[in-house]
């Protein structure tokens, strides 16, 4: 599904990542960690398309396509999510309006035709339910005046509406309470399937007690320098990262 | 500097005998006295505050090439209520429909001399003192308290579009009315001036809304004369035009009144818009509460001012003033300025202002979710727009 090929990229005059190699295929979850100023952020950006990140070099292959080469609307039409370290707020907006019109820009660019209000009133009626959210969230503005825990549960329902094929998650458990944390990986393993991966970014072991990762990547000076299976995000747990640079 | 003032001067010989001679003769010494102040002061310049960042030759130019954008444009009615539309035009005030009981309408001439407002003009508002001067329509609306809110809806309307039209609109108020008043730009090259005098324990929601295309313009100075326990809600849709230019002057005149405005100015191609309101907290106990955002584009330019002045002895005043201005391009140009001008001990009060571009950060976030960028702007200008929406 995705092939990331000794990718070197800048956020802003920074060189971040450094010959960052990673394959993903359809159904694994891969989880990346890895000290502060990694690069596990600049990652998620450069997969969505943020414009402050720009590529330097190697290769991003998406279910067949140059990934890079797409614009951000264009890579989530296809199918890539990034849920937000720090969403944004968008006063005035709420989010029924904001995640129609994202459903239907997506489905216009892949040839679909648009979601009436009506249809679209079921499905997220009945995705809030599943995901065991509070409805309220659909009137509200988007994350205008959400608590921390609020904003990353929106961004877990925004996810479940836009049904991504790869879903990448930059720090989604932090901020966030034990209960919150449960809301959300429950929302994550709901939306597990033999087509859709994860790549989730996070600094603590504790999210992965309840998204059992397939793989688990340490990032370190804009590269994998470690990966293994979710054993490894427990070590890194007990031990830091110190241990790898011995 | 441009010529204004003989250009007023010869207008005021031009009118016709006729059209002077039909005002009473109360009407006539006010104009008198006018023109005996016009002809003391000196030419407008951008040495005045309010012109600074104006073109005021586009006063004297006439509009190029009309523009019917805006002909037959739907009125903005507001949500479940049943406005009483006035027509303004060059024959004066025209309702539309029965006249209701709680509504009296006066046109200038038939208006009396005691019921008058008063308006002071000086060497800042020289172009408003031109209404004065060369003042041709409107008159005298009275409204009176009912059990329901009631809606008015006026419309300037006017057929010749390149002669400017002298428009005076004065709202009274009786105490307790609740009344919503819609203002509205049809058609015509407009100066007005409204007053609103507001009695005691008055509910205004007033709307202005200005839409001009690219050749148009509209110059307005208005007066809220607000006594004791009023409550307002001032909302203003600037968009577009030659040449916009508002003065909004509050007076606190009595304690426990709320002022509450809220503007969305937009400029494009070479537009300018100057929205500037000046509140005097002349008593105790009052609030006012000032939101603009501005957007302007292209070559455009915006001016936006709020100033609160607060009297000594007026305790207990509170007062916001966020003026939030966004730049989409590099040529446009956008001049903001919150001031407080502050006497009295206790006062709460809280100023900012910000001009910047649109969010790069926001623009990816609506961009990672499948929006084109186009619409991600049109969605982030949607939403800067909201927070100055007050009613």
């Amino acid at each position: 599904m995705l092939k990331i090929d000794h990718v070197f990229a800048n956020a802003g005059e920074k060189e971040i990542l450094k010959g960052l190699s990673l394959e993903v295929k359809p159904g694994e979850v891969h989880a990346i960690m890895g000290p502060n100023g990694a690069g596990k952020s600049t990652l998620g950006n450069l997969l969505a398309g943020m414009p402050y990140v720009e590529p330097q070099g190697g290769s991003v292959e998406y279910m067949g396509q140059d990934l890079l080469s797409l614009e951000p609307e264009e890579r989530a039409a296809v199918g890539v999510f990034l849920a937000f370290q720090y969403p944004v707020e968008i006063p005035g907006v709420n989010n029924m309006y904001f995640l129609r019109t994202a459903l239907n820009a997506q489905r216009k660019y892949r040839g679909e035709e648009p979601m009436d209000s009506a249809q679209f009133l079921r499905m997220v009626k009945q995705k809030i339910k599943d995901m065991n959210m509070r409805d309220d969230l659909l009137k509200r503005p988007v994350n205008v005046g959400f608590s921390g825990g609020e904003k990353k549960r929106n961004e877990v329902f925004q996810m479940g509406v836009l049904e991504p094929k790869l879903a990448i998650l930059d720090e989604t458990d932090s901020g966030l309470d034990i209960d919150a944390l449960k809301i959300v990986a429950d929302g994550v393993n709901q939306l597990r399937s033999p087509d859709r991966s994860f790549i989730i970014i996070t600094h603590y072991q504790r999210l992965l007690d309840y998204i059992e990762p397939d793989f688990v990547h340490v990032l370190a000076d804009g590269k994998i320098v470690k990966s293994g299976d979710k054993n490894l995000a427990l070590e890194l747990e007990e031990q830091g990262y110190g241990w790898l640079n011995n | 500097m441009v010529g204004l003032i003989t250009d007023w001067l010869e207008r005021v010989n031009k009118q016709t005998k006729d059209s002077i001679s039909n005002m009473p003769s109360w009407l006539q010494a006010k104009r008198q006295a006018a023109l005996v102040q016009m002809q003391m002061l000196n030419e407008p310049t951008r040495r005045l505050e309010s012109w600074r960042y104006a073109d005021l030759g586009r006063l004297l130019k006439a509009p190029s090439a009309f523009d019917s954008t805006n002909y037959g444009q739907q009125l903005n009615v507001i949500e479940g209520s049943d406005p009483v539309v006035i027509v303004v035009d060059e024959a004066g005030y025209m309702g539309m429909g029965d006249c209701p009981d709680w509504l009296e309408i006066r046109s200038l001439v038939d208006m009396h001399a005691e019921d008058w407002y008063d308006a002071t003009f000086d060497q800042e508002t020289v172009v408003n003192l031109a209404n004065s001067l060369l003042l041709q329509t409107g008159g005298l609306i009275r409204i009176k308290a009912t059990d329901k809110p009631v809606h008015i809806q006026l419309v300037y309307a006017f057929d010749e579009l390149d002669e400017w039209r002298y428009v005076r609109n004065q709202f009274d108020l009786e105490a307790g009315a609740n009344v919503s008043i819609t203002e509205q730009h049809q058609s015509g090259r407009i100066n007005a001036v409204n007053v609103y005098d507001l009695d005691s324990r008055v509910q205004l929601n007033r709307v202005q809304d200005i839409h001009l295309n690219s050749a148009e313009q509209f110059v307005s100075m208005n007066y809220f004369e607000v006594s004791k326990g009023v409550n307002v809600t001032n909302m203003n849709h600037h968009i577009g035009g030659s040449l916009q230019h508002h003065v909004h002057w509050v007076n606190f005149n009595g304690e426990g009144s709320k002022y509450k405005s809220g503007s969305i100015n937009k400029s494009f191609d070479n537009n300018q818009i100057t929205d500037i309101v000046n509140v005097n907290h002349n008593h105790k106990n009052n609030q006012s509460d000032i939101t603009h955002r501005s957007i302007a584009k292209d070559k455009s330019q915006i001016y936006n001012n709020a100033k609160a002045q607060v009297a000594i002895g007026a305790d207990q005043s509170e007062i916001e003033q966020d003026l939030k201005n966004i730049l989409l391009s590099s040529d446009a140009r956008i001049y903001s300025k919150p001031e407080l001008e502050v006497y009295a001990d206790e006062v709460i009060a809280a100023h900012g202002s910000t001009i910047g571009a649109l969010d790069d950060t926001a623009l990816f976030y609506l961009q990672s979710r499948g929006v084109d960028i186009e619409q991600a702007r049109e969605i982030m200008i949607k939403s800067f727009e909201q927070e100055a929406q007050i009613c």
